[in-house]
């Protein structure tokens, strides 16, 4: 009877915020995908076409761009967690001026993404920062399109993007560097340890989940991303830089086209929770 | 005698109803795109006119962002709480036209519709009804650096296209500055104006000879310098533009006269060195930049509340009104009496720069309208694969023959070409 009571006082308060998921959350995906089975323009009721959408997306060149750029921006997972973690270890020493470093690093989290892809933008384009600096370094000739040539433009959002995760990144790995107590780094180093041995047999294992987390964290939000390809080149030039959901984004916003932008965005998230089940599967702790 | 008693109470209770409503005030909201807050008085003084000179009407002026007001106006008409007009432009017109989503105002224009240009009028007719009350109309101008003009030894401003990219490459020869930026993002209105057609006969017809030719020259321009490259295949090149030509980067510029007023305002060195003179006019004949505003009805929107909006927008669009709006913002009225104003004569005499470009539009009018692609099924997509080959082969990426056939070889499985 006290268990069915304590149950229903559970239920209750988990009511509020389930009602709040169930209506904004898996209703709208819900009906997002029955309607990616569906022809549908707002004004007009829904009419079932089967496969008609995900068909259309397998015509569209575009969306294989797309798709194979979310995959190549999946490069920057590695490259983002192993400088965080450098990061992090380095920010966790007590130095003067310490503090400091580690606000610095973690400003372009807290900085709009509006004004980082405006900034990045401006240093990017033909009379930007860069193409000055390396112009007057006598390194480069002619500005590069760091944007505007279809060859380096996904490397150069990638670029951002990775600017911007660090600092996030780095805060959650400095929480687990310091969450490790401190008397088993002293017994290991009593007994003899070196740094690298100490970092590879108790920094590493008992900050492991932690890799984990950020690591299907990353992935997830190089597959998704969008803002800085909205914001810096809008999928150009020559379609280079469009991503699995910018190009979703693409469809259904600009051309107005939600059935096919909703079974691209179907599409993503089965790519994201398949690489999250990889994640899961790679990293995850094994025990003893 | 009881029923007559009750007879003459229900027609009373009937009367007394209808005066009731009759006397209610007609909510009218309307929607206009990104005018605030640089025309809140306006649009504040107009309303405030027209319900003192209108009782009974209840208005109400709700400014949109340009950049949501499809959305949300698309939300609202599915929802039932569509306003009772919303300015729009034409290619949006034509697609809530085709879908039903607004309502034919023929009937309620009436003898007014002889107010308006022809030109506007034929922009927003859809399927033999007019769809909406013409408000501004833009014409592009070109305005040119006469210092960088000078420099390269060019005494004249160019007459076409191809001419324009002539002077391009040779302004960029003699003063390392691009000479000018075409809307290659908005390539397929860049060839209906050069009267290079899309489809012909069901099929698509963009690698013929003539594109081929045409896209070479711009590729001839590009590899020499000729173009500003910063943004040049961007949906809207226009801020990049006027960005390089203010900082003196920019030989032309070919844009709406009120561009002029941000070169006087942000850079009055090379204003003072600026002309203008008519935009180019490519083979099919139509000046450059049309691109009408106009009020559209939404669908639902019926009886006495449809009457007073139409009322309402006849009178927001009237030529008074209009020729003030104009002169506000640079724009170019659609009522006729309002383009034949002394305004702009007087304009025409001005020395000013700006004056004369105003002129200018203003002289072109007739001959203005509003260019896009209507009627081909899941153009969006069929656009994107013929914009990233003219991307490819204007860059050097691609050989243009080659670019073209396979994107022409897409747009006609996608329709089903015959």
């Amino acid at each position: 009877m006290g268990g069915a009571r304590s149950g229903l006082v559970a239920w209750c308060f988990l009511a509020p915020a389930l009602v709040l998921l169930v209506l904004f959350a898996f209703w709208p995906v819900l009906w997002g995908g029955y309607l990616a089975f569906t022809e549908y323009k707002i004004i007009t009721p829904p009419t079932w076409v089967g496969l008609r959408n995900f068909e259309d997306l397998l015509d569209d060149p575009v969306f294989f761009i797309s798709l194979r750029n979310s995959l190549v921006y999946l490069l920057i997972v590695p490259a983002i967690q192993l400088a965080a973690l450098a990061l992090a270890v380095l920010v966790n020493n007590r130095l003067p001026g310490i503090r400091l470093f580690r606000a610095v690093f973690y400003m372009p989290v807290v900085t709009s993404v509006s004004v980082v892809g405006i900034m990045w933008g401006w240093m990017y384009s033909d009379q930007g920062l860069i193409n000055a600096v390396l112009q007057w370094m006598r390194l480069i000739d002619e500005p590069i399109g760091w944007l505007s040539d279809d060859r380096i433009a996904l490397f150069a959002l990638m670029f951002v993007t990775f600017w911007r995760g660090l600092g996030w990144y780095m805060v959650m790995y400095l929480a687990a560097l310091q969450a490790i107590p401190g008397e088993i780094e002293e017994a290991a180093r009593l007994d003899g340890a070196g740094a690298w041995r100490r970092f590879w047999k108790i920094t590493m294992p008992m900050i492991l989940p932690t890799v984990l987390l950020c690591s299907v964290l990353s992935t997830l939000g190089a597959v998704k991303v969008l803002e800085e390809v909205l914001i810096m080149t809008k999928g150009g030039p020559i379609s280079s830089t469009y991503t699995g959901l910018y190009y979703a984004y693409d469809q259904g916003i600009r051309a107005f086209h939600f059935p096919r932008a909703l079974a691209a965005s179907l599409v993503v998230s089965a790519i994201c929770v398949l690489i999250a089940v990889l994640n899961f599967r790679l990293l995850r702790p094994r025990q003893p | 005698m009881r029923g007559c008693h009750a007879l003459f109470a229900g027609a009373l209770a009937l009367l007394l109803a209808a005066a009731a409503t009759a006397s209610e005030p007609v909510h009218i909201e309307f929607w206009t795109m990104s005018l605030k807050p640089k025309f809140t008085q306006y649009f504040e003084a107009l309303v405030q006119r027209y319900q003192a000179q209108t009782p009974g009407v209840e208005l109400e002026w709700v400014d949109v962002p340009w950049d949501v007001l499809q959305t949300k106006l698309t939300a609202a008409i599915a929802g039932g709480s569509a306003p009772a007009l919303a300015q729009m432009n034409v290619p949006w017109a034509y697609d809530y036209a085709r879908d039903g989503a607004i309502r034919p105002v023929d009937e309620l224009m009436g003898a007014a519709r002889s107010a308006y240009t022809e030109g506007a009028l034929q922009d927003v007719t859809f399927l033999g009804h007019v769809y909406g009350f013409p408000h501004y109309n833009s014409v592009n101008v070109l305005t040119y650096n006469r210092a960088l003009f000078a420099q390269a030894g060019i005494d004249h401003a160019p007459a076409t296209f191809l001419e324009q990219l002539a002077i391009a490459k040779r302004i960029k020869q003699r003063t390392g500055q691009a000479g000018f930026s075409p809307a290659l993002g908005k390539i397929a209105g860049v060839f209906l104006e050069e009267g290079l057609p899309l489809i012909e006969g069901g099929r698509a017809v963009f690698n013929s000879p003539r594109h081929v030719a045409f896209l070479s020259e711009l590729a001839d321009a590009y590899k020499a310098g000729g173009l500003l490259k910063d943004k040049l295949f961007s949906e809207d090149n226009f801020p990049a533009s006027i960005d390089a030509y203010k900082a003196g980067r920019l030989a032309m510029m070919v844009a709406p006269p009120a561009a002029l007023l941000r070169v006087r305002d942000d850079a009055p060195d090379v204003y003072a060195v600026s002309d203008v003179a008519p935009a180019p006019v490519g083979a099919a004949g139509v000046v450059a930049g049309g691109w009408l505003f106009h009020f559209a009805m939404p669908r639902g929107i019926q009886g006495r509340q449809a009457q007073e909006a139409a009322r309402f927008a006849l009178y927001l669009t009237n030529a008074e009104n209009q020729l003030a709006f104009s002169r506000l913002a640079g724009t170019f009225p659609t009522a006729k009496a309002a383009i034949e104003d002394p305004y702009f004569q007087n304009m025409r005499a001005g020395t000013d720069v700006f004056s004369k470009a105003v002129a200018t539009g203003a002289s072109r009018m007739a001959s203005v309208r509003t260019l896009y692609v209507a009627g081909i099924p899941g153009f969006e997509q069929l656009n994107k694969r013929l914009q990233d080959a003219v991307e490819g082969a204007v860059i050097g990426r691609r050989d243009t023959q080659e670019a073209l056939d396979a994107a022409a070889a897409y747009w006609n499985r996608r329709l089903g070409a015959p």
